[in-house]
């Protein structure tokens, strides 16, 4: 009799150990290998070519842009350790550091550039992708200082993050992923259902980026649209980094929903619905958002996530045991 | 035009109510935040036996409340990024008015009356320029909007007032926020919490910061001993794996300390702490997490944790008669010891403020 009610425990437990490593194995580690692999190549294009109109640097720079966006959900454990998400992608800047930062190093001619473990010492604000798009793509930094510089300036930046990206990578392989496949009592996880609260957590975060950040921060409010505000607006790759970002979240979200056809389905579809939304939206920069006509459909793009954001908090959330405490989740 | 009418609501209400006392609004012990059954907001009073004296509807999702200190007033503050804090009283129900947050400013949710209350004090979030504000408000005519102090911080949460009643104490817990954003936390990487003591009139008397393992660590709730002592509750922001303490003490002129406990305790709390409070006299002090679903009680003397109680969903703390008193969402109120003190359908929210009228 024992036996047999406790079967089922075992199954369920089982269930979740996998969808625990199936999300490390589909999602997790691939998406590290990916942005570690751009960002070399990245690096590597750099080192052949720095100049900023250089197409192979320019579409290398777009590759490992969409590899972090790919996995910039996942910022917890060797993403963030040493400050290593905000080394790579320091955004939003909402005081305006970053120009700030790189004109400093430009002007003085800051020698951190030849030298990779000085270098990593710089102001978070002067290093990673968001910085090396000004270096690229900025009117006003793409003619500070000499082109001499500012070349070396592009290849630190481009070094510095593939070894973020590598050291990234190496610890969610070699230190953390271990640690998620087997939570204990007292360890950084107690329980499978934790592992997978961890993920379920991710999702949100990422939504809530994508909703809030991406596409809220360029919305700003009807009055005082903030175009300017948008991610990588001067790449003109802001709007693709919300499909981006939606696309892999679907993975998650799916991967998460694992053993349940009809909340998958449920997801998909939501997740559908809003890359369509994006799809009928005919502006890489989402500088719309100062037109009312085009402003509308940003706006259903970022109603259509927050849909997505409540679905996953209402159906997902208690298949995976989130309690949907009053004050465990509001957070203040 | 609607701040005139809100003025002149202000003047009639204020000349209606100076023979009221808390006696009059059903003698509460506590005021909370709470939700209905039906979904509905309310500002609660609590009895001494835990029954509701009143409820007062507000706008949407509260957050904590000030008391005013004789008259039956209290301020119910919107949970951030709120544009609203409603003054009610609380013998009739009536609005007697409604603060909206200047232009470029939002409310964080808390607030307290002078010790004479005459002025309210409200911390704010200037949002362009991402620093933190102290709002002057006076209760004496209607709520008018007196002025702005700086914060001496970023985002300023709860604040105290020191035994003295001429200084307060704010936490400013580093967290930049913009609304345009949400509730998006804009600035990590270069946060930098504080507690800040500041004279009524906006002097910056002394900043206080923890050590530099701590500056992703950031000081929200506030409680203040009979003898200055400052207990301060944190919401770490960093890495997970990272253990950091969520209670801190501070006596003004010594450096800040952490309250550690073993490994396995500091876990529990999730590096979430919500509420604090002193109690026993100013020799213990409570600090909640409503995401480990506990209470830890820690010895102000040896400063390290000494006790840990589990009850879902808890956050808020106060004390009722001296005997700590905790409130969940789950609509409990049960005193530290474990026992009830009763139970409704009601989603307590983050704090119980007592209501020390006299």
């Amino acid at each position: 009799m024992i036996r047999i009610l406790l079967f089922p425990l075992f199954l369920a437990g089982m269930a979740w150990a996998d969808t625990g490593n199936d999300i490390l194995d589909t999602h997790v580690l691939p998406g590290f290998d990916r942005l570690e692999a751009r960002t070399q190549t990245l690096s590597a294009m750099a080192d052949a070519d720095c100049s900023m109109a250089s197409a192979p640097l320019r579409g290398a720079f777009t590759d490992a842009v969409k590899a972090w966006t790919a996995v910039s959900h996942m910022r917890f454990g060797p993403t963030e350790a040493e400050n290593r998400d905000f080394a790579l992608a320091f955004w939003p800047d909402t005081r305006g550091m970053t120009p700030k930062a790189l004109t400093g190093l430009i002007v003085t001619e800051d020698q951190a550039v030849s030298d990779s473990a000085a270098f990593a010492e710089v102001s978070v604000a002067a290093r990673g992708l968001y910085a090396l798009e000004y270096l690229l793509f900025d009117e006003r930094i793409t003619t500070t200082g000499t082109a001499e510089y500012r070349c070396s300036l592009i290849r630190a930046i481009a070094a510095d993050g593939a070894r973020l990206a590598r050291d990234m990578a190496a610890d969610w392989h070699d230190r953390y992923a271990a640690l998620m496949r087997s939570p204990a009592p007292g360890g950084t996880y107690q329980s499978e259902a934790e592992v997978l609260q961890e993920f379920f957590k991710a999702l949100g975060t990422g939504l809530q980026m994508t909703a809030e950040l991406r596409l809220g921060r360029p919305l700003g409010t009807y009055d005082k649209p903030r175009s300017t505000r948008a991610e990588m607006w001067r790449s003109g790759l802001s709007l693709d980094l919300v499909r981006t970002a939606l696309t892999s979240q679907r993975e998650l979200a799916l991967l998460l929903a694992q053993g349940d056809e009809q909340l998958q389905t449920e997801l998909a579809a939501k997740f559908d619905l809003a890359l369509e939304a994006a799809s009928r939206i005919d502006d890489p920069t989402l500088a719309g958002v100062t037109s009312p006509s085009r402003r509308i459909r940003i706006e259903a793009l970022q109603q259509r996530v927050n849909e997505i954001r409540e679905a996953v908090a209402k159906d997902l959330g208690p298949k995976l045991g989130v309690s949907a405490g009053f004050n465990s989740l509001d957070g203040d | 035009m609607r701040n005139r009418r809100g003025f002149l609501a202000g003047l009639l209400a204020a000349s209606l109510t100076p023979r009221l006392s808390w006696a009059d609004a059903g003698a509460p012990a506590l005021l909370s935040a709470g939700r209905a059954p039906d979904g509905a907001y309310f500002l609660y009073g609590v009895s001494h036996q835990g029954a509701p004296t009143f409820r007062i509807p507000i706008p949407d999702r509260g957050h904590a409340a000030a008391a005013h200190p004789d008259r039956p007033v209290a301020v119910a503050f919107a949970r951030r990024p709120g544009r609203f804090a409603v003054v009610l009283n609380c013998v009739t129900g009536a609005e007697i008015a409604r603060l909206s947050a200047p232009e470029g400013r939002h409310f964080y949710g808390h607030g307290m009356f002078s010790p004479d209350g005459a002025t309210l004090f409200t911390t704010e979030n200037d949002f362009e320029a991402g620093e933190g504000r102290i709002g002057l408000w006076d209760a004496t005519a209607g709520y008018r909007r007196m002025g702005e102090v700086s914060s001496a911080g970023v985002g300023p949460h709860e604040m105290r007032l020191m035994p003295d009643d001429r200084t307060l104490v704010v936490a400013n817990g580093g967290v930049e926020t913009h609304p345009d954003s949400g509730r998006a936390k804009l600035n990590l990487p270069v946060m930098q919490p504080n507690l800040a003591y500041l004279s009524l009139d906006g002097a910056v008397l002394e900043v206080v910061q923890m050590p530099p393992e701590h500056r992703q660590n950031s000081i929200r709730h506030l409680d203040v001993s009979g003898d200055g002592l400052v207990a301060f509750a944190m919401q770490w922001q960093g890495e997970e794996t990272e253990l950091r303490p969520v209670l801190g003490l501070h006596k003004r002129g010594a450096a800040p300390r952490a309250v550690p406990g073993s490994e396995i305790e500091m876990r529990a709390m999730n590096g979430y702490g919500g509420s604090v409070a002193f109690f026993d006299g100013g020799a213990q002090v409570a600090v909640s997490s409503p995401r480990g679903g506990r209470v830890q009680l820690s010895n102000v003397t040896t400063g390290r944790i000494a006790q840990s109680v589990e009850i879902e969903d808890v956050c808020g703390l106060g004390l009722l008669g001296g005997r700590l008193l905790t409130s969940s969402g789950t609509g409990q109120l049960q005193w530290i010891d474990g026992a009830s003190l009763s139970r409704a359908r009601i989603a307590w929210d983050n704090h119980l403020i007592p209501i020390n009228a006299g």
